[in-house]
C-alpha cells in the first residue's frame, strides 16, 4: 500500500480498514463494514483485503485479536494504528477546510 | 448428478475462469479437481461464480494461509495444477517466486499453482483484487514465469547459437509482453486514481 509515514496521506482502503478495526472484526466483517459505510462505492476484493491486512500487521498498526484456534481470525487496531488514523483525520480536516475555502458553496 | 470433464488450460487462467463460469451458468458447480479432471455437480444455473488465481509464487504456508482466509470469507477453494508432469519427486526452482516459494516441491505449491475460488452469486461483481496497486502486483507475478523462460532461452540462444532457442524465447516473450502492457495501463490509471 502506498502509505507514507512521513506525514503523508493514507490510502482510502487503509483508512477504512483502520476505522473498521476500532472494534475487533474478522475479514468478512471488515469487507461488510467498508461496503456499508461507503454505500457500495468501495467494495474490497478478498485478495486485496488479505494483502492490506498483512501489510498493516507487519507495520504493527493492527494486531490479531482473541484466540484464532478453530475460528475465523480477528483483528483489532493497535495504539500505533490509532495514532496514524487520528493523524489522517487531521489531514482530511485540513484538506476539507482548504477545499471549502476555495470552492465555497460549490455543489 | 455429476459430470466429469477433462480439460487442460495450462497458463491460460482467463480461459479456465471463463469456462468454469460458463459451466456454472449452465447449472454445473465444481465439486472436485484432479490433474485434467473437473468434476461438477448440478446446481441452479448461475448460482456460483469463479475466479482463478495464480499462487505458485507463494510459499506453502502463505498459500495455505491465503486459502484459509478465503474459506473464512465463505468462498470455496480448490487447488489446481498449472502444468502436466507425471514424474515422481518433483523439485522446481522458481527464481521469480517470493522467498519462501523459490524451491517448489510436492510438499509446497508444486502442482498447486492455481487456486480456483468459488463464490455464491449475489448480483455483485466477483473480483479478488480491486486496487490498482494490488492488480499491478498480481499482474507482475503472472509475468514473472514467462519473463524467466524468455531470459532462459535467450541465454541458451547466446551460449548455443541455434535459431530454435530464439524462437522459443520469442514465444515466451509474447505472454510476458501481454502482461507488461496490462501493467503499463494500470500504472497510468493509478497516477490519478487510487482504486
Amino acid at each position: 500500500m502506498r502509505d507514507y509515514a512521513k506525514g503523508g496521506a493514507l490510502t482510502e482502503v487503509t483508512f477504512y480498514i483502520l476505522l473498521s478495526l476500532y472494534t475487533p472484526k474478522h475479514g468478512y466483517a471488515v469487507m461488510q463494514f467498508i461496503e456499508e459505510q461507503t454505500g457500495g462505492r468501495l467494495a474490497l476484493g478478498a485478495g486485496t483485503l488479505y494483502g492490506a491486512l498483512n501489510t498493516l500487521l507487519e507495520k504493527g498498526w493492527i494486531a490479531p485479536w482473541g484466540e484464532a484456534e478453530g475460528r475465523k481470525k480477528e483483528y483489532r487496531i493497535t495504539p500505533l494504528g490509532r495514532e496514524r488514523a487520528e493523524r489522517e483525520l487531521q489531514r482530511l480536516r485540513e484538506l476539507a477546510a482548504t477545499a471549502s475555502e476555495i470552492m465555497g458553496g460549490a455543489t | 448428478m455429476s459430470k466429469k470433464c477433462y480439460r487442460f488450460f495450462g497458463g491460460a487462467l482467463a480461459a479456465q475462469e471463463k469456462w468454469l463460469n460458463r459451466m456454472a451458468a449452465r447449472g454445473f458447480r465444481l465439486a472436485r479437481t484432479e490433474k485434467l479432471l473437473y468434476e461438477f455437480e448440478a446446481c441452479g444455473p448461475g448460482k456460483y461464480q469463479y475466479r482463478v488465481e495464480f499462487v505458485g509464487q507463494k510459499s506453502r504456508k502463505d498459500a495455505e494461509d491465503y486459502r484459509q482466509f478465503l474459506e473464512d470469507l465463505g468462498y470455496r477453494t480448490f487447488y489446481k495444477n498449472i502444468n502436466l508432469n507425471y514424474s515422481v519427486g518433483k523439485v522446481r526452482w522458481r527464481p521469480w517466486a517470493e522467498p519462501g516459494g523459490r524451491i517448489a516441491t510436492n510438499a509446497t505449491t508444486y502442482d498447486r499453482e492455481l487456486l480456483i475460488v468459488e463464490k455464491e452469486a449475489d448480483g455483485k461483481p466477483f473480483e479478488l483484487h480491486t486496487t490498482y496497486e494490488d492488480q499491478i502486483a498480481c499482474t507482475g507475478v503472472l509475468r514473472g514465469p514467462w519473463l524467466c523462460m524468455t531470459a532462459m532461452f535467450a541465454f541458451f540462444g547466446v551460449v548455443f547459437p541455434n535459431i530454435i532457442f530464439w524462437v522459443l524465447a520469442a514465444l515466451f516473450a509474447l505472454p510476458a509482453l501481454y502482461y507488461q502492457v496490462q501493467i503499463w495501463r494500470l500504472r497510468r490509471e493509478a497516477k490519478t486514481k487510487e482504486w
